[in-house]
């Protein structure tokens, strides 16, 4: 990647886009601050640069996988954040796990293991998770990767819950055509070729309107409402 | 600013004001502040909870707030969200109302002492038709890898034999040595009493091929590649790699146990071979550090008493000995479900399985061979 520059405005979900190789988890990774780009700047708000910071994560990641502990019951892998960063002890470390658990429609599995939910709770705990430090920012890698419609459906409504009632900012890598309309205000196209951002926006507009070949076919190879052309 | 609750009662009707920064931050402050509106609150009728003050509201704020009204309404109390303009205020309060855990959680699963007992005793059966069912899955593929040659992985064979032979190979070398000395001057102390340091050669040869070279060998590879085999086959199991090969028709055991019991079974003898001959240079080594014997001596009083007896006794049990780290290895891992929890669980398992189980075949040997006079 040589040619990326955007931003992302408080309150409103961005998503990733592109295809396999074009850097989409790359960036993400530069974005958590789990790896450094060589060149450039990435400025979040009031914490700076995300791989310098120190102390209270200042966002919350939801990995592909969920990457829950397997270890520790749910309850357990909510609190571990909140007690490891937090004066917060006793009763009130419950009522805050049950509060998020609630929030994602877990409340009633609090004392299971991860390797008894399924893929989609797998996700949705995943998310109480990254919320229990109660950031302003999320970032979601491959939310509906693997789930079935119907799941991936209950985490886009989720995900619009979130950003829209609780006002976290929201930047979600994906490649899933039908979440991205659903969650998405704003969106940013990358390419292999380009080796960078060939388009951003609206992606109901990207969809309609652009006239780049790549985004043209990326949106509409695989959008069932998109408008295409037959002969014959 | 400080965080605080303002309670005013006004006849029936009563209003509350928070007001300041309701974050995670400030989290304790602001339970403080509940508990405190709420020991103030006289109201019999409705309460108004105003929102213009809070500087700052989170999730955790929001939750606070929520709850509060919560045990107000229990209180048999109307409430009343003004908005204030601070929109973000309320439809975080309302959000947390909402989606409260309506599900209660399952009650944490702690179990007393004499019902882990209980389970633990339950649980034994499972364990044991599952060891046989491993146990005769393992005994069906040997015919069937003659038969079917196609469906073991022979070309894994060389690399397996390389991990768990030549690779091993220093660490046994090594410790057969320590054990050789070890012999070496605990003969010369014991029978250096009776001026008998002449037999240290003898003790040696008889110890460690009969015994301990075996053994020690044993112990190793169960602790190196019985750790090794059992976590690369639990982490094929809990990644699903296993559901895939009999997805595709191939039978793990055969495809996977087989060519790791055969690469243990063919290096098991080698290793133990080495690690002998490492120990009688160590009780060389010892006994001329600290005696007046001459290397020639020790040489020669050595190849006096190794006999194909001493030397047969140790080395025909350690394809047995292989057998056995390889079958519970390979089964533990097989056994795994679950996370990575259960990759390290099973891990554990089979490695102190398969170092009791070496004890277990060596006693039984032993005891044979001493049945048999040999």
């Amino acid at each position: 990647m040589e040619h990326v520059s955007f931003e992302v405005e408080r309150g409103t979900t961005l998503a990733i886009l592109g295809g396999s190789g074009s850097g989409k988890s790359t960036l993400l990774r530069y974005l958590i601050g789990l790896e450094q780009p060589m060149a450039g700047r990435i400025e979040i708000d009031s914490v700076g640069e995300p791989h310098v910071y120190r102390g209270v994560p200042p966002f919350g990641v939801l990995f592909q996988s969920g990457a829950l502990f397997s270890s520790l019951t749910l309850a357990e892998n909510l609190a571990l954040p909140l007690t490891t960063w937090t004066s917060i002890r006793g009763p009130l470390v419950h009522d805050f796990v049950q509060a998020k658990l609630g929030l994602v429609g877990l409340g009633a599995f609090s004392e299971h293991l991860p390797g008894e939910l399924s893929g989609g709770m797998k996700k949705r705990a995943g998310i109480a998770r990254a919320m229990m430090l109660e950031p302003d920012l999320l970032f979601f890698d491959e939310p509906s990767a693997g789930l079935d419609p119907i799941s991936a459906v209950e985490l886009d409504q989720l995900i619009v819950t979130l950003s829209r009632d609780l006002g976290i900012t929201i930047v979600i890598v994906t490649h899933e055509l039908p979440s991205i309309f659903v969650v998405a205000d704003n969106c940013i196209v990358l390419d292999k070729e380009a080796k960078g951002i060939v388009a951003r926006g609206d992606p109901r507009r990207l969809r309609d309107e652009s006239a780049i070949p790549f985004v043209h076919n990326f949106f509409t190879r695989t959008t069932p409402s998109a408008p295409t052309t037959r002969e014959g | 600013m400080s965080v605080a609750i303002r309670a005013e009662a006004d006849g029936e009707r009563a209003r509350l004001v928070p007001a300041g920064t309701f974050d995670l931050a400030h989290a304790s402050e602001v339970v403080r502040a509940v508990e405190q509106a709420e020991r103030d609150l006289h109201a019999s009728g409705d309460v108004d909870l105003h929102l213009f003050a809070l500087e700052r509201i989170d999730g955790s704020g929001a939750l606070l707030l929520a709850r509060l009204i919560d045990r107000l309404e229990a209180r048999g109390l109307r409430t009343r969200l003004i908005e204030d303009h601070n929109p973000h205020a309320l439809r975080l309060i309302t959000l947390y109302r909402e989606r409260r855990a309506e599900a209660r959680p399952q009650p944490a699963r702690r179990m007393g002492s004499l019902a882990r007992l209980g389970v633990m005793a339950a649980a034994v059966p499972d364990m044991a038709t599952g060891a046989l069912d491993f146990l005769g899955q393992a005994a069906a593929a040997v015919p069937r890898a003659f038969l079917s040659p196609r469906s073991v992985d022979w070309s894994s064979l060389p690399r397996l034999m390389q991990a768990i032979g030549a690779d091993a190979l220093p660490v046994t070398s090594a410790a057969n040595l320590l054990v050789g000395i070890i012999i070496g001057f605990l003969g010369v102390s014991q029978l250096g009493r009776f001026g008998a340091v002449v037999y240290v050669p003898e003790l040696v040869v008889i110890a460690h091929f009969r015994e301990l070279g075996p053994l020690v060998t044993a112990i190793v590879v169960a602790g190196r590649s019985g750790a090794g085999l059992a976590s690369e086959l639990a982490t094929m199991q809990v990644s699903e790699e296993i559901d895939a090969l009999r997805s595709m028709g191939f039978n793990p055991v055969s495809w996977l146990v087989v060519p790791r019991c055969l690469a243990l079974v063919v290096t098991m003898p080698l290793l133990t071979w080495i690690g002998d001959v490492l120990a009688l240079g160590g009780g060389l080594l010892a006994t001329i550090v600290i005696t007046d014997m001459t290397p020639r001596a020790y040489v020669l009083s050595t190849a006096d008493h190794i006999t194909g007896a001493h030397f047969l006794d140790g080395m025909i049990k350690t394809p047995f000995l292989g057998l056995i780290i390889g079958l519970i290895a390979c089964g533990q891992g097989l056994a795994a479900r679950g996370g990575a929890a259960a990759v390290g669980a099973r891990t554990t398992t089979a490695v102190v399985l398969a170092i009791f189980g070496v004890i277990v075949i060596s006693a039984l040997f032993t005891l044979f061979f001493t049945l048999l006079g040999i």
